[in-house]
């Protein structure tokens, strides 16, 4: 595995990504710094950090989509896929890499912050608490896109298709208050939830009665609970679309409160995309 | 060390392999033979554990590829058909990589790397970036990435493509020098090639095993009687005559004049007797000049195109065959 994190922080700094991806976040994030802080005379760097998280759109889709797309159009996978390495240990590796990096670019924007407490006191709890958020972020971000990553063989795709699914966890918090609230739609809501559960598991088992038998079940347990609770289904698509939304939790790290829920989510998102990625690579050996 | 049970392998509705069955012996050099789409690929991207068989086992030195991959793949060195290389690393670099995942001990390494990059001889290379190489030396840092780790078994997909005559002689070198070390399986679909430096030959075709020989006995099996085309000087009847009175030449059969004044016969005796020595003998007893003398007996190449059944190649040879019995009236026996 240290063998493909070297490899992959090796081709970052060869094809010129890694010095691009430094220097436009310490750029990016310097001219808001001077922005915000400098001349408001304003310690608050956590609000210069929730600012940047705009730089994920770009930063993450550039980190990512050439992980697996570069080699497949290479046949290096044919390399990878046949060397006694585990499937997991590959796509962690790349993964570990592309965090690696994301992680050095964190490293030297911290600079601003200590330019701040030569001149000041600073508000420490906050800082911490918005670059923990900053961070998990960006692992969880770069999880996607390494799924993403390993659906296509097209770099471009890979990129475009990782910048949608930000762009759309970005504006989730928005989407939320617009969404009907009345017990109907939610019901539909999960229905719609229920068969795309149904096809995801169809999709990586191939096992149609399982699946089946699993979207049946389910929404009967739906319906049953509609019927006995109508309650409960009251405003169900915001309210889930206001557990997704991972920058709205980011507001709460930033006020410096570390809530272990928060960390969790983060954490456990990206796992899940990790083991997607791996399961994925699995399922289309097996076809 | 190999083995290899009921596999089949299904690309949606085209059948790319039909329930095949073989085994590799340890030590064995085994060529895969078969034009283009046969299944040759497919077959060794499965061994490799590339990508799973439809349905059918594959066993590496006892060990399941499917139930434990990681073990199986250590015993494996695969060159696929296209050098998996990375373009933006230098040789060195490339093959430090490669045998740090194949988990060769840091400790081993360097002396490792050195080693393979001798028996393909691109010493001299070692500090080039891969992607301004040439076809032929990619084909040998290919090469060398599949020796490191001194993997039992050496499995490479059309290696000698796009070589060079002379870089293929070298190659052909390479691979008798590892197929004494390693279980080494090669493909092609150029006939020499495998015959060359193989102990045994598997034709496949259209996802089927059509033969599974030596080179030799493969030649031989399919050699149909003992034929000799001649070329011989002087008078037509007087050639006749004069081979009537050798009774191991079955038959004759005046083809054309090509030369002026010289004739063309078409000779053949019984199954697996040599003529040859009758007919120079009878040319000599009688003074005719014998100016040329070549085998008919099917090549391998042909013995080839006849197993994978290539119609619109050997179609054409039937009919020029069928064309000269017709002109050659005059049949002695």
């Amino acid at each position: 595995m240290t063998a493909i994190i070297m490899k992959e922080l090796r081709t970052y700094f060869t094809q010129m990504t890694g010095y691009i991806f430094l220097a436009l976040t310490v750029l990016l994030t310097g001219i808001f710094f001077v922005a915000m802080n400098v001349i408001f005379r304003s310690p608050h760097f956590h609000q210069v950090l929730n600012s940047t998280t705009i730089l994920f759109f770009v930063m993450v889709p550039a980190l990512t989509m050439r992980l697996f797309a570069d080699e497949v159009k290479n046949k290096t996978d044919q390399l990878l896929y046949t060397s006694p390495l585990a499937v997991w240990q590959i796509v962690l590796g790349k993964y570990l890499a592309a965090g690696l990096l994301f992680l050095m670019a964190m490293v030297v924007t911290m600079i601003f912050p200590l330019i701040i407490s030569n001149f000041g006191e600073l508000p420490v709890s906050q800082i911490v608490g918005a670059y923990v958020g900053y961070i998990l972020i960006g692992l969880m971000l770069i999880a996607i896109g390494v799924f993403i990553s390993v659906m296509t063989e097209n770099q471009i795709i890979a990129a475009v298709s990782t910048f949608g699914i930000i762009f759309v966890m970005f504006i989730l918090d928005a989407l939320a208050g617009g969404m009907p609230a009345d017990a109907t739609s939610s019901l539909i809501f999960i229905g719609i939830l229920i068969l795309i559960v149904a096809g995801i598991f169809y999709h990586s088992t191939k096992n149609i009665f399982a699946a089946g038998i699993f979207a049946i079940v389910s929404a009967g347990i739906a319906i049953a609970l509609f019927f006995a609770n109508n309650l409960m289904f009251d405003g169900i698509i915001g309210r889930s679309f206001r557990w997704l939304s991972i920058f709205s939790r980011f507001d709460t790290l930033t006020m410096g409160i570390l809530n272990l829920a928060d960390i969790v989510f983060y954490i456990s998102f990206a796992l899940v995309f990790i083991y997607l990625t791996v399961n994925v690579i699995e399922k289309r050996r097996w076809r | 060390m190999i083995k290899v049970k009921n596999l089949t392998k299904r690309y949606g509705q085209h059948l790319a392999l039909d329930n095949i069955s073989f085994t590799v012996e340890e030590g064995e050099v085994l060529g895969f033979l078969g034009p283009n789409g046969a299944g040759k690929s497919t077959t060794m991207n499965i061994m490799t554990g590339y990508i799973a068989s439809t349905e059918g086992e594959v066993h590496i030195g006892g060990i399941d590829i499917v139930a434990e991959p990681e073990k199986a793949k250590a015993q494996i060195g695969y060159l696929p058909e296209t050098p998996p290389l990375y373009g933006d690393m230098r040789v060195d670099e490339y093959l430090n990589f490669v045998a740090s995942i194949k988990k060769v001990k840091s400790s081993e390494r360097k002396q490792m790397v050195a080693y393979v990059k001798e028996a393909v001889h691109i010493e001299d290379m070692s500090k080039r970036l891969i992607k301004n190489l040439s076809k032929g030396y990619r084909q040998r840092v290919g090469m060398a990435q599949a020796m490191l780790g001194n993997p039992k078994v050496i499995i490479m997909d059309e290696p000698t493509v796009g070589l060079d005559p002379k870089q293929i002689i070298e190659m052909r070198e390479v691979f008798r020098k590892l197929g004494k070390k390693h279980t080494l399986i090669l493909s092609s679909h150029i006939m020499q090639e495998v015959s060359a430096v193989c102990d045994r030959v598997m034709i496949i075709n259209k996802g089927h095993i059509m033969a599974s020989d030596t080179p030799e006995r493969l030649a031989a099996g399919l050699a149909q009687g003992h034929k000799m085309l001649v070329r011989v000087k002087g008078d037509k009847d007087k050639i006749l005559s004069a081979l009537a009175d050798y009774s191991i030449i079955k038959e004759v059969k005046a083809i054309a004049s090509r030369e002026l004044g010289t004739i063309d016969f078409e000779l053949s005796g019984d199954e697996n007797i040599d003529i040859r020595e009758a007919i120079f003998s009878c040319m000599s007893a009688n003074s005719m000049p014998l100016l040329m003398m070549k085998s008919l007996d099917l090549s391998l190449e042909e013995i080839f195109l006849q197993i994978t059944g290539q119609e619109q190649v050997a179609e054409p040879q039937t009919e020029e065959l069928q064309a000269t019995q017709t002109t050659g009236e005059e049949q002695v026996s």
